[in-house]
């Protein structure tokens, strides 16, 4: 029996919680649009959530991993790999705490930001403000403001084409026929896209959009069209539109979840990986390589977080929103989808859980949906200014006592 | 993520729906009342238009509790303010049927000319037309919403507010016409038959006012 670390052991504790944080906090991010829609049931939805989220973690997530993530320290300037250990475990301490704090209130907080604020937490203790790459800092908070805003600046347009395109016309039970298929299939465009960049971890946009979005888009896009036309189910235009997309978003939230366990598994296990590798060979490099059980562990941690605290949130979730239609949770999905694709492409760390909102209330604005709370609002700022510090000042007192512990 | 539990309030549409059942309901019994009164019926009358007067206090707490859930903080697809007058509006044409109920109750007529009679139990038919149709336009604003504010639902709802329009002028033209044949027989009435009908008259008339004042209130919702 090789004798284990204890140090990697407290570590590998501590990412799973960090994992099972994440499942219980951003679980209903992809799926409460489809449950609020009644497009499938709270258990349904954990099912989903649980296996997809865990094949996108497992499967489809990094197998290099950056040691600190997204670069927002000079990794330079951590040459002590001690130091990178309990840095590590400061960090991801910090961000579990701050998550389950945050979910207990209610707060829309990001697990990347999180994490990011836990990194840069114990650098500025261990090496001073020069150690934090501010540029990269920069972007992260441009980020926070970016994402609700173009999030509803999307949900806006396509909520205003989707319902002119389908319910305009003279005819609108045909013109639903013709148009719900375009917009399944521009949805599926981005899927495809989305799929090769986030899932695939491809780098060239042209070929995620010319080899994988439009082929799967009008692919799609006929086998809908076809579908539509053997069996438009009702007389009328608004429950048939309704029932169409009921169908497509079962498809569109499991795809967010997919896409949610591919990247934010990282925050969770990329302080593992780099633990691991100082225990198993000793360098705290840049780039480290990500064991397929590591993978694993950050999986089932989120599948668990899903199925524990996630199926409660759903729960509340089908009950509270009995307000959303389907094709505003099309409309949702769709956008949020988007959003994270043009990010993902420009390198921005985009928060999931704004831009949804952010959908939410632009489709609010575009006078389709009938009351959203404005607090939500308030809570999103609260949430940006508190996430990253929080989790840096309690990252750097956690740093400070294992520095002086150990 | 509660954020989600949080995200969405509850729209005041269905509730505001439910109320106009209410309402409908109101007009309806008071119609009965008016018939039973017509035929002479006035034991059974009595019972009816009491409750038309329970039906209307049904309908004020449904409106309290739509006015305390529509919070300021909400970002809504039509503003608060006109959902609240509108509400207000609605409230009213129960109010009136109430006010019309009363009169009912004052006395029990010894006999009025059949067609004052007539005239009467047509403006509550009228009335609850235009109730009927309050109702259809509170039902096709939801569908207008739903639909994301398309043309073809709004000149729906416009034809429904015209449809209303129409209704409260031609109790308009019963109303005169019942005030002059009062005074045409002001011989053969006594002064407190002739303003017990005038004021039975009067408050029908309300009615279908509020129904048109609601109706305004929708085409507001609409052009925002």
């Amino acid at each position: 029996m090789v004798s284990v670390d204890p140090w990697l052991l407290i570590t590998v504790i501590l990412g799973f919680a960090m994992a099972w944080a994440i499942g219980a906090n951003d679980a209903a991010n992809s799926m409460s649009t489809a449950v609020g829609a009644k497009a499938i049931t709270p258990k349904q939805a954990v099912l989903i959530a649980g296996v997809l989220e865990f094949t996108g973690a497992y499967f489809f997530g990094k197998s290099v991993t950056e040691t600190i993530r997204k670069g927002i320290l000079y990794s330079d300037k951590i040459t002590d790999p001690q130091v990178l250990v309990y840095g590590s475990i400061a960090a991801l301490l910090a961000a579990t705490i701050w998550l389950m704090v945050a979910t207990k209130f209610g707060l829309p907080v990001s697990t990347t930001h999180s994490i990011i604020g836990g990194i840069a937490g114990y650098g500025i203790v261990y090496a001073g403000l020069s150690v934090v790459n501010w540029d990269k800092m920069g972007q992260v908070v441009l980020s926070w403001i970016l994402s609700p805003i173009i999030g509803a600046l999307m949900a806006y347009l396509i909520f205003k084409a989707l319902t002119k395109s389908v319910f305009q016309s003279k005819d609108p039970a045909r013109s639903a026929r013709i148009w719900s298929p375009v917009w399944i299939g521009l949805a599926f465009v981005v899927i495809g896209t989305m799929f090769y960049i986030k899932v695939l971890h491809g780098k060239d946009l042209k070929t995620g959009v010319l080899f994988y979005g439009i082929p799967l888009g009008i692919a799609v896009f006929i086998l809908s069209y076809f579908l539509i036309k053997v069996r438009f189910l009702s007389s009328d235009p608004y429950i048939g539109v309704e029932s169409i997309f009921k169908k497509v978003q079962v498809v569109t939230s499991g795809y967010v979840a997919l896409a949610h366990g591919a990247n934010d598994v990282a925050n969770a296990i990329g302080p593992v990986a780099a633990v691991y590798a100082v225990a198993t060979m000793g360098l705290a490099g840049m780039q480290v390589p990500v064991p397929k059980w590591i993978l694993a562990l950050g999986g089932v941690g989120i599948a668990v977080g899903v199925a524990t605290y996630g199926y409660k949130v759903m729960e509340t979730v089908g009950k509270k929103i009995t307000e959303l239609t389907n094709t505003r949770g099309f409309t949702i999905d769709f956008s949020a989808a988007t959003v994270v694709l043009i990010a993902s492409w420009l390198g921005m760390p985009i928060s999931t859980t704004h831009t949804v909102v952010g959908a939410v209330i632009g489709i609010g604005l575009a006078r389709g949906v009938k009351a959203i709370n404005k607090d939500i609002v308030k809570d999103i700022i609260i949430s940006w200014f508190v996430t990253v510090p929080v989790a840096a000042v309690v990252s750097a007192v956690i740093f400070k006592i294992l520095m002086f512990v150990g | 993520m509660q954020v989600w539990t949080k995200l969405f309030a509850k729209s005041p549409f269905k509730p505001l729906i439910k109320h106009s059942d209410v309402v409908l309901q109101t007009v309806e019994t008071l119609e009965r009342a008016l018939r039973l009164w017509y035929e002479g019926n006035y034991e059974e009358m009595e019972k009816v238009a009491i409750e038309v007067d329970r039906l209307e206090d049904v309908a004020d707490r449904i409106k309290e509790e739509i006015r305390d859930s529509l919070s300021s903080k909400f970002l809504m697809a039509v503003a608060r303010e006109d959902v609240l007058i509108y509400l207000h509006m609605q409230d009213k044409v129960a109010d009136a049927a109430e006010d019309t109920a009363k009169w009912l109750l004052v006395k029990r007529p010894k006999d009025i000319p059949s067609d004052v009679k007539e005239l009467i139990l047509q403006m509550g038919t009228e009335s609850i037309k235009a109730a009927k149709l309050v109702h259809e336009a509170i039902v096709q604003m939801d569908r207008v919403i739903e639909s994301g504010f398309i043309d073809k639902e709004i000149e729906r709802e416009y034809e429904i507010i015209k449809a209303i329009e129409s209704v409260e002028s031609k109790i308009d033209g019963l109303d005169t016409k019942l005030m002059q044949l009062v005074f045409e027989k002001e011989n053969e009435l006594n002064w407190g038959e002739g303003f017990y009908i005038l004021n039975i008259a009067r408050t029908l008339s309300n009615i279908s006012d509020k129904a048109k004042d609601a109706a305004e209130r929708i085409r507001l919702m609409m052009n925002k």
